[in-house]
């Protein structure tokens, strides 16, 4: 009858939805390293931590008001639900209890209550019994009157913190893998202090003339000795007691060295390790970002300007030196070859990336990184730099959207400088968009104050812009003349006056940086306080 | 060798479209490299080309340098060759036109100082055109387009000959749009000096003899524009 009882109950709590939700809730909140309500949770403990610690330390010379002691009980409260809480998702009762009647129904067996209590009462022990779930007990039971004399325990209301900071976690992680060496270290103290602890003993005993009383005081006199600390209470008088503390001085600084090596070797091992961890969880998190292969000139050119303009980059350069010096300006980084699949998941290839940039000096790897993207993510955008005019045709088939070739621009710049030097220093600057004359496009945005009006009424060149064209796939200006076909839109150039502008025409405009930047701001305003009033 | 010739040192990758570009527009070139396999090439693609050692006075003397060149291009492959290049050029003619490739950034002072007229950075300009694709895609096909006239766009410098109907005309005058259906990019006005002012009708400029309009147009445009202004018949 129990045990059908107990079935009963286990597969109900299996199919309840409100069972499940809930638990998955409170992993949500207290354990779930990527959850968003876990920070939260994680700093508002922080802080009852710490206002109870604080509380604790007035205390100590002041008398407690009424108002602390409800604080107190509240804290109390809220770290006695957390306790039951984590112990109630450690693992499923249910479960367990399904599982084993799974099993003895397949092997034939009767199904024993006794088995199953065992077995949920070991899974609940060891959670009972982990470091933190102890921690987190000793910081509540002294508030619980009978045993006030723990109130010491307290203190380890200060070791609970241990659980919502990651970098501390990041610091236990550290001595967690150190173990045995520390174990080793541990056990060489311990038997250090104790043959230290038990000679001085037998030197320096009262009886002897000595300042040693009990076993006890020769301990703290070894402490003391080994951690070179050396308050001077206790000083050894006899020659024995004197050749005791030089050979304890000797090994504790030894001690003392082996110590801090193994805390940093484990620090520097670990320390890459969190990096890159941590630039992962950056790139998870960047949304629209442009994965630039190659840290090379160019790469390097493009990051700069990337960097000036705050757009989200991610650099990836199997070059170590490359790398380093990445990091040093301070970009995000993946020290890995591009050219595979796992690297660009890495970098975001399928989440968060729009763009790939393909600009290292060799075209086989130029090609080779075109094509394992274009394989994993059909839609995103590639821009490829291609080194040789062979090579163009290759880089297309890959999968490239668009393609620049240094030397080609170079070329073709250069054979402009012979008999039209000054066109030349007019398509540099544009080139390098400098700042007293540049070519810019700029959209013209729904109900701006652009929108529906000809060219002779907008009078762009009050704004001192010259008007070179406008981009348009507006039908009604089919038959204009100067019409360029440019992919699925029209470039017209130099439009008549009588020209209509419309949402969505792009105007490409000479100007300075300024008058250009102040037009667009405009159009944008204008667009805004349409948008507010048709609202 | 007429007194035009233009050089080019260095038959590479770097220098591929360079020559190209030069021999659509039937400009004579040679063609000079310290690689005799490379200079064997470029004959072979029917071009005239040197072997040449151009750490050597006497070698570049003997191809023109000081006399029949007029333009000589550095595009060799590290900057410390094409600095002492242009270095010894610069020493042998003070009138030459040169104009050479710099790899790295901090080499461009040097190019100059060393004698350079235009130093040309391909690695500068293909990151600018890559973050233009990124941000502007549109503009960086015109550009393309326009500014290397690969369509029927053309950019063109325009020096005003004498006694053309130009001369003593303000740039606001001109209305070379609506007459000419043509984009007046900037002006260099011989009276302020060699600089181009872009025109965007913060100043206006009286054009004489020898100014240089840079302008935008179709090619039959600008060959009508030029016919109306008496530079061709």
């Amino acid at each position: 009858m129990l045990t059908r009882l107990t079935l009963y109950i286990a597969y109900s709590i299996k199919t309840s939805e409100w069972h499940r939700r809930n638990k998955t809730f409170c992993y949500d909140l207290l354990e779930n390293p990527k959850s968003k309500i876990k920070p939260y949770f994680d700093i508002f403990m922080i802080t009852l931590v710490m206002s109870s610690v604080f509380i604790l330390i007035h205390e100590v010379k002041n008398e407690s008001n009424l108002w602390s002691i409800y604080f107190e009980n509240f804290v109390v409260s809220v770290f006695l639900c957390e306790y039951l809480l984590r112990g109630w998702i450690y693992s499923d009762i249910h479960h367990i209890i399904i599982q084993h009647h799974e099993n003895t129904k397949y092997l034939g067996q009767p199904f024993s209550l006794k088995k199953v209590t065992q077995q949920i009462l070991k899974s609940k022990l060891s959670y009972i019994f982990s470091p933190s779930a102890i921690i987190d007990l000793l910081a509540i039971l002294p508030s619980y009157r009978p045993l006030r004399i723990l109130r010491v325990f307290l203190i380890f209301r200060l070791f609970k913190l241990l659980r919502y900071s990651q970098s501390i976690q990041m610091f236990t992680g550290i001595l967690k893998s150190k173990q045995f060496e520390l174990t080793t270290l541990a056990i060489f103290m311990g038997f250090l202090i104790f043959i230290a602890s038990t000679a001085i003993y037998i030197f320096e005993h009262q009886s002897t003339g000595g300042q040693i009383d009990t076993l006890y005081d020769a301990f703290y006199w070894a402490i003391v000795t080994i951690s070179t600390v050396g308050y001077g209470d206790i000083t050894p008088l006899s020659t024995g007691g004197r050749l005791v503390t030089s050979a304890l001085i000797i090994s504790g600084l030894g001690v003392l060295a082996f110590f801090t090596s193994i805390i940093v070797t484990a620090f520097s091992e670990k320390m890459t390790e969190f990096q890159q961890e941590r630039v992962k969880a950056t790139i998870e998190k960047s949304k629209d970002s442009i994965i630039l292969c190659g840290f090379g000139r160019v790469g390097q050119e493009i990051a700069q300007q990337l960097f000036e303009n705050k757009k989200s980059f991610i650099v990836i350069d199997p070059d170590k030196q490359h790398a380093d010096l990445a990091v040093q300006k301070g970009y995000i980084v993946l020290n890995e070859d591009a050219s595979k699949n796992s690297t660009l998941l890495h970098a975001g290839i399928n989440h968060g990336a729009k763009t790939i940039l393909c600009v290292t000096g060799d075209d086989v790897i130029n090609i080779y990184i075109t094509l394992t993207s274009r394989h994993l993510n059909a839609d995103i955008n590639i821009i490829s730099r291609a080194n040789r005019d062979d090579n163009v045709k290759k880089l297309y088939q890959a999968g490239a959207n668009h393609i620049v070739q240094p030397f080609s621009i170079a070329g073709l710049l250069a054979s402009e400088h012979i008999g039209q030097p000054v066109a030349f220093d007019a398509i540099h600057g544009i080139l390098h968009h400098q700042k007293d004359g540049q070519i810019d496009a700029l959209p013209i945005l729904a109900k701006s104050f652009l929108d529906g009006i000809t060219i002779e009424q907008a009078q762009l060149t009050q704004y001192k812009t010259g008007l070179l064209g406008v981009i348009s796939n507006n039908p009604s200006h089919a038959k204009r003349r100067n019409r360029y076909k440019l992919r699925n839109q029209h470039f017209y150039f130099n439009p008549e006056p009588n020209f209509i502008l419309n949402e969505g025409d792009i105007l490409v405009l000479l100007g300075r940086q300024l008058s250009i930047e102040y037009l667009q701001s405009l159009i944008e305003k204008s667009h805004l306080s349409a948008r507010k009033e048709a609202l | 060798m007429s007194h035009n010739t233009t050089a080019i040192f260095g038959y590479n990758s770097l220098s591929y479209e360079l020559i190209t570009q030069l021999i659509k527009k039937q400009i004579s070139i040679i063609i000079l490299d310290s690689d005799s396999a490379k200079i064997d090439l470029a004959k072979k693609n029917d071009l005239t080309a040197y072997q040449l050692d151009y750490r050597q006075d006497d070698d570049l003397i003997e191809i023109g340098i000081g006399s029949t060149l007029n333009t000589l291009f550095c595009f060799l492959e590290h900057d410390s060759e094409n600095v002492f290049l242009t270095l010894s050029a610069r020493s042998l003619d003070k009138n030459l036109n040169i104009i050479s490739l710099v790899n790295h950034p901090e080499s461009a002072e040097k190019l100059l100082a060393a004698g350079a007229n235009r130093i040309i950075d391909p690695y500068e300009i293909c990151s600018n055109k890559v973050y233009q694709l990124l941000t502007k895609p549109h503009l960086t096909w015109l550009l393309d387009h326009v500014v290397f006239g690969r369509a029927d766009l053309n950019m063109a410098e325009i020096t005003i000959p004498e006694n053309s109907i130009l001369d003593k005309t303000s740039t606001q005058n001109l209305c070379i749009h609506e007459k000419y259906n043509l984009f007046l990019i900037g002006v260099v006005d011989k009276e302020l000096g060699e600089k181009l002012y872009f025109a965007l009708g913060e100043q206006d400029h009286m054009l004489d003899v020898g100014d240089i309009l840079v302008i935008l147009g179709a090619h039959r445009d600008i060959k009508h524009f030029k016919k109306e202004i008496g530079i061709i018949d």
